[in-house]
Order: C-alpha cells, then structure tokens, then sequence
C-alpha cells in the first residue's frame, strides 16, 4: 500500500474509534538493549519498540467494528535497521469488520490476514464469508497484496509488477457426524513472469488450489489434512527436463485420544519445491527451480499423568532427496499448579543427521547433529512474576556454521510487577554464547496495558 | 438498444443471482462474538465445560479445541477451518504476536516471559536456522516464506 494510502486509512480507522461505544487500547513498550562485535566494528544498540492495539466494537450498531494493530520503533544509539535508518514501524493489520446476526457472515475491509484454504496472507483489500444452508460454508477475499520491501529495491523490481492483485475463495461442506471438506482456491498476481514485456527470471505469482479435510466420525479420533495443487503455468524448462509433479503439498494429522489422559497425534508431509516453493520472493532461500522433495513424518504421545502434570514424547523423520535423512527425537515434562501459580517444564531433544553432501573435496561433509537440552520455570505470587528460562544446544562434531564451538547456551530471567490489573511492567536479562556473540548480553524493559472495555484476549 | 437489452440482460440475472444466493444463506444464528463467560488462566480446556455433542452443526467436538500441547501444535487446522471458534475468546492481536508478517523481533524475545508458551526459536535460533533449512525449509516457508524483509536478505541475496 502506498505511504498516502496508509494515512488516509489510519485516519479513517482512528476517527472510527471516536465512535464507538466500547473501545479498548493495548500496548506493550519494549526497550532493549545488547552490544555486538564483529572483527572491528563495534556497536551498541538500543531500539525502543512501541506495539499499539485497538479494538472498537459497537460503531453505531452493535455488529460493526474496528480492529488496529501496529508497531513502530527508534534506536536511541546505533541503528539496528541495514539501512542505517533509526526508525521503522509497520500496521500489521486495520480494519472494520461487520458480523452479520445470522450464519456467521462477516464482511471485512482494510488490511487483515487471510488465513483459507490454501495461503496465509495479508491483504488490503475486501473479504466476506457466510454459512450456507445444507453445511456448505463460502468465503472469498481479494485486494492488493501486501508487499515486503527490500533496502533494495532493484531486487524486486519485477515484485509490484507482478503481484498485483491477489484473489482466493474457499467452499466447504460439513457432513453431519462425519466432518468436512473444504475446496479453495488462491491466485496472486495476473502477470506470470513469462507474460511480462520483458519476461522475467523470477515468477512471483501463484495459482494454487487446495483440498483440506476433517474426518471426526468420534471424539476419540480425527484426521485433519490439505492437499495443494498448483495451477501455474510456469516458464519451458530445459529440454530433456523431467516434468515436475503439480502436487505442492499433502500435509495429514490423525489424533487419537485414549480417555481423558492420553492423546496420540501423528503426522504425515510430503512436499514438491518446484511447485510448493512457486512464488517465493526469497528464491535464493526457497529455490523454484530445485527439483527437490521433503517427506516427513513423525508423531507425539501426550500422557496426563496427574491433573499437573504432562508427559510428552515426539519423533520425527525427514528426508530431502539432496540432503538425506535426519531423526529428531524427544520428550518433554510439563507441570501446572492447580492455580496455575507455579509452572515448569524440561525437555530434551536429539537430532542425527546425516553428513551434507560433499561438493568442494577440500571441505568435507559434515554432520548436523546434536542435542538440545532445555528448562523452564514461572512463578506468579500475588503482584509478583518470576521466570528463568534456560537453553543448551550440544554440537556432536566440528561445523563451520558454529565457529569452533561445539556447546551453545542461553539462559533469560524475567522479574514482574503487575502494578495494576491493567499494567504490568517487568524486566529480562539474557546471558548468551553463540557463534555470532561468543559472550553475549541482552537486557529489555517492558511495560504492557490496557485500557478500556474489551473481553477478549488481546494479549 | 442492443447494449441496452444486454446490460438489462445482465441486470436480471444478477439480481436472480443474488436472490438465490440469499436463500442459500444459513437461516441459523451467528456464533456468540464473544465467550460468555470469563475463562481462568493458563490454556483453556473446553471439555471440561463443554460436551462432545455438536453445536449448531459446527459438527467438531469440543475436544479438539482443548489447548493441549497436541493442539499448540496443530491449531493451524482449526483456524483454517473455524476462525470464528477462535475469534470468540481471541483477539486478532493474540495472533499477531506470533504471526504478525513483519515483526520486529522475533515472538522468543517479545515473549520472553512466558516460556510455557511454545514460542519458536528459542536459544541461539539463529545459528540453528541454518541447519534447521537444510533438514527442511518448508517448515521455514510456512511462515517467512513471503516475508522478504531485510533481515533474510542480509544473508539470502
């Protein structure tokens, strides 16, 4: 959205509030502070964050209302932002939003997060959705998408171009006693990178379509999962090329649950870069053009041993045809006081991994492996909150990423004061040894509140 | 008169549409906007409240909303599905902390308070990530995914 856009509406969604009859505001005030030194370069930085939220509801009618969430932030003494700028701030979302009395019909307008079928994104722009009769339900959004922006803007210089405008539409149908399957469809942008005057390398945009399912015939079980296509017509490959497969993704959950103590849940995940990844705007990160494929598969037991305590065990395979296999595998201890006054967990993971494969035989492969080990604790008396919070990450062998540490650590402590029960202020310190910082300190001031009339759970 | 006839043409079939579309409208009452009643701390159980009968052929059982570990882990699918059983209790705000789209730190460091909740990223996250993309980087795209912000393209140019 371009600058004067953003103001005019801000100023729309702000004189809103004047309006309305129950209107809450919350915020949470950061200051940080840590130093960092890389070779020669020193650096002290202190970004002060400010986050803002308001929630408006009944603006003139009881159905309409107003959602506002940002954030902005200065750096009192080195600049934290690559552009050397000591300022930044970002509206996450603004929009009002009407809830109909019947069939769960809503109609959104401003910038909001899409969360349907097959994407998760932010747009500016409309969405609406209702229930249908026979359990069919509809929604569909469209608008202009959100774009990140570089420090370099050459970069994307084909981004705007291309994304702009992105539509999608989700139709599901609950099935009584047995449960629902849904159909979306998502499109980003109308300019492939092939149609463009000077085609492009990159192809942002995106035609995908999703199948999700929930199949919940009893308490006891339930099997959740998507399907995602992709509909794009992608640029000629090189001849003698393997047409890739259009299947992105398949991504199931099954959950058993054994009594009111036991729940099992195991998950299974394939997915195609070359049509999952089709679109990214980080394809040095997420490459289109790679061939490669990821399975998965893994599942957790979750046993409540008392009404306090929680016992967990996880496991995990993957596979990347170009890496390898790795298994991660786990478990963790959870326990709640009744009033939730005192809670603490432990958990521990390993992960063995195979050695990446070697391309330069002057640099050997080398193994990811290692395991983690962490510890938590908080405890909450009266006005009173105290947490310490401890993490350490064990390296089997030798790696150029860790920089000739094999052990990495961090440990938080948090002190509270909950002032009112509107305000509460508190303060972390943060010990470190990483790669990056081999002796590293953190501290951070923070103050959160709220005022007004809202219910819900903001934050 | 030709372009007349069609646009009057298309005038009664869109309002035949939307005629059809209003009767396919669900006749059932919205879910409420808010939870009726105050929820204690910590993550709800709403089994403990609720049956397992359906509501309002919202055809889930209420189980699957208890925040168990299972669910922190797997609530994707319910927000996909019912955000309107979310929105009841929550925030949009509530959702933001984590996937706020650009944030300018990460939810470990806003959240470090609150280590019960499984924040991701835990510890030296940014030595991890390396490796963590190299297992798999479609559980990075899944949310950085279209996040181009400066931070990744310091590195992934």
């Amino acid at each position: 959205m371009k600058r004067h856009n953003l103001v005019a509406l801000l100023a729309t969604l702000m004189s809103a509030t004047a309006w309305g009859q129950e209107v809450s505001l919350y915020g949470t005030t950061m200051a940080q502070m840590w130093k960092s030194e890389v070779g020669l370069d020193k650096a002290t930085y202190t970004p002060a964050t400010q986050y803002l939220g308001i929630d408006a509801n009944k603006l003139g009618s009881d159905n309409l209302s107003l959602h506002l969430f940002g954030w902005g932030r200065t750096d009192l003494s080195d600049s934290s932002n690559l552009d050397g700028s000591k300022t930044a701030g970002y509206l996450n979302f603004g929009y009002l939003q009407y809830r109909f009395n019947q069939a769960n019909a809503e109609v959104k307008a401003g910038r909001f997060t899409v969360n349907q079928g097959t994407g998760f994104e932010q747009v500016d722009g409309v969405s609406l959705r209702t229930d249908l009769r026979g359990g069919f339900t509809l929604s569909a959004f469209g608008g202009k998408p959100v774009l990140y922006k570089t420090v370099d803007p050459t970069a994307q210089k084909d981004y705007d171009l291309q994304r702009d405008f992105i539509f999608g539409t989700r139709l599901g149908w609950r099935i009584p006693k047995i449960g629902e399957i849904g159909l979306s469809y998502l499109q980003d942008g109308t300019k492939a990178a092939k149609d463009l005057t000077i085609p492009s390398s990159v192809d942002y945009t995106r035609k995908q379509m999703g199948v999700d399912l929930l199949i919940a015939p009893a308490p006891a079980f339930q099997l959740r999962g998507r399907t995602i296509f992709d509909l794009a017509d992608h640029l000629a490959l090189p001849a003698g090329t393997e047409k890739p497969s259009n299947i992105a993704e398949h991504d199931y959950t099954a959950i058993f649950k054994f009594g009111s103590k036991v729940t099992l849940s195991a998950n299974v995940a394939e997915r195609n870069f070359y049509a999952y990844f089709a679109g990214t705007n980080l394809p040095s990160l997420f490459r289109q053009d790679e061939k490669d494929k990821y399975k998965g598969y893994g599942g957790a037991l979750t046993v409540s041993a008392t009404d306090n305590l929680q016992l967990i065990g996880d496991f995990r395979h993957m596979n990347r045809e170009s890496f390898g296999d790795v298994n991660r595998v786990g478990g963790e201890v959870r326990y709640a006081s009744t009033e939730k006054h005192y809670m603490a967990g432990l958990g521990a993971r390993s992960v063995s991994a195979s050695k990446t494969i070697q391309v330069d035989p002057t640099a050997p492969g080398r193994s990811l492996s290692h395991t983690e080990f962490r510890a938590w604790t908080m405890i909450e008396r009266k006005k009173l909150s105290l947490s310490l919070d401890g993490i350490v990450q064990q390296f089997k062998e030798g790696n150029p990423y860790l920089n000739g540490l094999t052990s990495l650590y961090e440990v938080v402590a948090s002190v509270g004061f909950k002032a009112t029960e509107n305000l509460k202020v508190s303060g972390d310190i943060s010990r470190g040894s990483t790669p990056v910082a081999k002796d590293e300190t953190r501290g951070l001031l923070r103050a959160e509140y709220r005022f007004g009339f809202g219910k819900k759970g903001g934050q | 008169m030709a372009r007349k006839s069609v646009l009057q043409f298309f005038g009664v079939l869109f309002g035949l549409g939307l005629l059809m579309a209003c009767s396919l409208i669900s006749p059932e009452t919205s879910f409420a906007a808010t939870h009726p009643e105050g929820l204690g701390a910590g993550r709800p159980m709403c089994s403990e409240c609720h049956t397992t009968d359906v509501s309002k052929g919202a055809l889930k059982p209420y189980a699957s909303f208890d925040h168990t570990q299972t669910f922190v882990k797997s609530h994707k699918y319910q927000a996909n599905q019912d955000a309107n059983a979310c929105a009841s209790c929550h925030a949009q705000s509530f959702c933001s902390d984590c996937h706020g789209g650009k944030v300018p730190m990460k939810p470990a460091i806003r959240l470090s308070d609150s280590p019960d909740r499984l924040a991701p990223h835990r510890g030296d996250y940014l030595t991890l990530h390396k490796m963590e993309g190299k297992m798999d980087p479609s559980s990075c795209y899944t949310c950085h995914g279209r996040a181009n912000n400066d931070k990744c393209r310091a590195c992934h140019r």
